[in-house]
């Protein structure tokens, strides 16, 4: 087979933190793209270069400890490798602790793709004065193995001379030998044979096939042959009765006696020295008690410089889009256009665009510092100390920061979810942070409080807004679990890596990405949404805008024996509904709809304080703005997960509403 | 098996088995944590439920107590404290792990890595030790105890 005329797939695979997305980054710079894995919530990142005459597709994976799935993660990557087999893996290990990652290694050298070893972070390896000696790797791996450091770009050369020797003789001479219990290499051989003789033209090594079949029952999808299914049946009965212990368990127990020899040959060092400064930085900010409050001290900073900075960058934005339309409306061209053309363009296009980058800051900034917060090693840390409260939501530390952060806007705290460890926590973190008291929410309750509270009370029910959004998110949480409609949680084991210093090169190409998945997935629906209420509030054209008479305001009449029992009449009904393209909108919607001069003397005229908390508690849980939606859809890639966030904010926050109000006006509340 | 709470700050033990739960079992299999892996208890969270671990291979891990008290674990180190030190029991001092005053301050008294205690009261303070080789008794706070890790000896040598 020849490799020269097609673009050549080499895949990228390791555990978890060995530094896998830093090499991928060096050596597809901002080629990538992003898509993601048929069916799931998982991402696939490709990225493209040249090495001599090759034309090479880079694909990474999530971090993986073995090839028998126990997460959605690992799923993606098995089936990656049992049913599209590609041309060379690169497998890579850290150099500071070849033992955690030889068992994925050796699995992964069995399967006889064509393969090389990269053992990366060789800047830290000589810091900590451990030596390596890789040709003796290499020589019982059977594998080409070479050392490079991605951070610094060091041995980036004579790993691309590996690569490309690898590419133009792909021929794997032998495997590396494994000694595994006589039961099972009987069984192993035995099965192979079945597939020799199943007819099946099969890349991957047969006994490695077998392998596999043992240890994962559904890993049988990969192969059709029911002889051969029966036959592995048989004898995972018969092997696991013999060693009476799990085949995976067995097989993994074997390996990583295989990777304790290796290890041992490989380095020239004792056990590996603990890592003195991340262990003193720790012992400070994992401390039993201070280190809650100096982590919710960085949380508040953190807080404070994303939306600090982001705010009046948004409003900067928001301006010089306000300033284009009054210039553009200006201009001869546009002033000839008939007048539903251009309220089209303006109150629907335009600002559907503006929405869309009105964003961009608050983005941006808010991946800055949760990337400077991932890579230092500091989110794993913010994990261990979280875990108590948010394994209650059957959730882990992680998700706490994303919620968080959904104190502020939403959006990006929804993006943020790509960074949790398991589909469970993703998903279910994506649908609680829509019930987090955003930015946007917090201006309408502060103008709605001012007028319709005495100056004395307005904090107070500030404030009872907040602990609502806390009391929602838990309550929300809960309910999550115990449906389990999500899925189970799955067990926390984390590792903890060392401190290090984030690279300028990982921030940036982090945003760039970020930035672009934002345009590309997200402002579709987002400039649709805003579109759609456009339509509703400006059709039919003879009637004025937004008025009793249009589609939104009959909609609103329509709702309103819905409506009437939370003590909400149909005008906020149809701010509500503008709401939905963002929620500073809600308040110039009123002033719109009510008509008249004076917005402050309209609301305390039509809405009693019973009502106007009612209005408040709605607009706290009901769907935060199409553009979170946008972002759970593009997040989840599950219109179904997408719905079901807008039916859960829709239903509870009317149910809670209706609570509220009903009790209030038994209770004789006005 | 072990409740949880006896795993405390400083504690380390070895794992005999992965014990029945699957899953953890699995992952910690994939981890290359297997059984005759040394669990060393480096911190526990505020209320103790989330433990952070190292591993004898080199691997830090954040674990939370009730899954580890779900592996057949073989307690051979703790403080002195805590609740699973019997008085019936020779213990050594593995090491002292507050900072120089204390360990000058123990050492005074005897007490140094390597020296062989037994407890004579333990559930009400002060605790009670007994040095064997010196017959000599030393009664201890119970923030001392905390910074006294202990391993068990199996087979007394008197």
């Amino acid at each position: 087979m020849t490799l020269k005329d097609k673009e050549v797939v080499v895949a990228l695979s390791s555990i978890p933190n060995t530094g896998k997305t830093t090499l991928f980054n060096l050596l597809t710079g901002s080629s990538q793209s992003t898509g993601n894995w048929p069916g799931v919530s998982i991402e696939k990142k490709i990225g493209h270069f040249n090495l001599g005459e090759y034309q090479i597709q880079l694909v990474d994976f999530p971090g993986t400890y073995a090839l028998s799935p126990l997460s959605h993660e690992e799923r993606v990557v098995r089936n990656f490798f049992l049913k599209t087999p590609p041309d060379v893996v690169l497998n890579i290990l850290d150099g500071r602790n070849l033992y955690r990652g030889l068992g994925l290694t050796l699995q992964m050298a069995m399967s006889g793709l064509p393969m090389a070893v990269v053992i990366n972070m060789l800047d830290e390896v000589r810091q900590q004065g451990i030596e390596l000696d890789i040709p003796a790797l290499a020589a019982h791996l059977g594998l080409p193995v070479v050392a490079i450091s991605a951070r610094t770009g060091e041995g980036l050369p004579e790993f691309q001379h590996v690569l490309y020797q690898i590419i133009k003789n792909p021929e794997r001479t032998r495997l590396p030998l494994i000694s595994f219990p006589p039961v099972l290499e009987e069984a192993i051989k035995s099965i192979a044979r079945k597939i020799d003789r199943s007819n099946k033209i099969q890349s991957l090594d047969h006994n490695f096939m077998a392998l596999q079949l043992l240890e994962e029952e559904k890993a049988s999808d990969a192969i059709q042959d029911q002889a051969v299914v029966r036959a592995v049946k048989s004898w995972r009965q018969r092997v696991e009765s013999v060693t009476s212990t799990k085949i995976p368990i067995t097989c993994a127990t074997c390996r990583f006696n295989a990777a304790r020899g290796l290890v041992l040959e490989a380095t020239h060092q004792r056990p590996i020295p603990p890592d003195a400064r991340s262990e003193k930085i720790d012992r400070i900010l994992l401390h039993r008690w201070f280190g809650l409050p100096l982590f919710m001290l960085i949380m508040l900073l953190l807080f404070e410089a994303i939306y600090g900075l982001g705010v009046p960058l948004q409003e900067t934005l928001a301006h010089a889009f306000n300033t284009g339309e009054v210039w553009l409306l200006a201009q001869q061209y546009i002033t000839v256009l008939p007048a539903w053309l251009q309220s089209f363009l303006f109150d629907g296009l335009w600002q559907g665009i503006g929405v869309v980058f009105s964003f961009f800051p608050i983005i941006a900034l808010f991946f800055i510092f949760m990337t400077l917060i991932e890579d230092s090693g500091y989110m794993a840390r913010a994990a261990f100390l979280m875990d108590s409260l948010m394994h209650q939501l059957g959730l882990d530390g992680k998700a706490f920061i994303n919620l968080l952060l959904g104190y502020g806007c939403n959006i990006p705290a929804v993006m943020g979810t790509r960074i949790l460890s398991s589909h469970y926590n993703r998903v279910s973190t994506m649908l609680l942070i829509p019930f987090t008291l955003c930015s946007a929410r917090l201006q309408v309750f502060v103008f709605l409080t001012a007028i319709l509270f005495p100056p004395a009370i307005a904090p107070w029910v500030l404030f009872a807004l907040y602990i609502g959004s806390f009391i929602a998110v838990f309550s929300m949480g809960l309910l999550l679990k115990s449906l389990r409609i999500i899925g189970k949680s799955e067990p926390f084991i984390m590792e903890i890596p060392p401190y290090r210093i984030p690279t300028l090169n990982s921030v940036t190409l982090r945003i760039w990405q970020e930035l672009k998945d934002f345009l590309y997935q997200a402002a579709t629906l987002i400039i649709a949404g805003v579109m759609l209420v456009w339509l509703l509030t400006h059709f039919p054209t003879d009637v004025p805008f937004a008025s009793a008479e249009t589609w939104a305001g009959q909609l609103g009449q329509l709702l309103s024996p819905l409506f009437s029992l939370l003590g909400i009449h149909w005008q906020e009904t149809v701010a509500l509904l503008f709401g939905f393209i963002a929620k500073e909108i809600v308040i110039g919607a009123l002033a719109v709809i009510y008509g008249g001069a004076d917005l402050n003397i309209q609301v305390a005229a039509h809405i009693t304080p019973l009502e106007g908390l009612s209005f408040m508690l709605f607009t706290l849980l009901y769907t935060p703005c199409i553009a979170t939606l946008a972002a759970i859809r593009a997040e989840s890639r599950s219109w179904r997960i997408t719905l079901f966030s807008l039916v859960l904010g829709l239903g509870s926050a009317w149910i809670a509403s209706f609570v509220l109000y009903q009790t209030g006006l038994v209770m004789g509340f006005k | 098996m072990n409740a949880p709470l006896t795993l405390k700050t400083g504690s380390e033990c070895i794992i005999r088995s992965l014990g029945q739960d699957k899953k953890i079992a699995q992952r910690l299999a994939q981890m290359g944590i297997l059984p005759g892996a040394r669990l060393l208890v480096v911190r526990s969270s505020l209320f103790g439920e989330t433990l952070e671990v190292c591993i004898n291979q080199g691997q830090y891990l954040a674990l939370r107590a009730d899954e580890i008290s779900s592996l057949d674990c073989e307690i051979v180190a703790m403080p002195l404290s805590a609740n699973t030190v019997k008085t019936d029991q020779d213990y050594r001092i593995r090491l002292l792990s507050g900072g120089k005053a204390f360990q000058q301050r123990m050492e005074q008294q005897g007490i140094s890595p390597g020296t062989v205690i037994q407890i004579r009261e333990r559930n009400k303070l002060p605790i009670l030790i007994e040095l064997v080789q010196k017959k000599k008794r030393v009664a201890l706070g119970s923030g001392e105890a905390e910074k006294i890790i202990i391993e068990i000896i199996d087979d007394p040598q008197r």
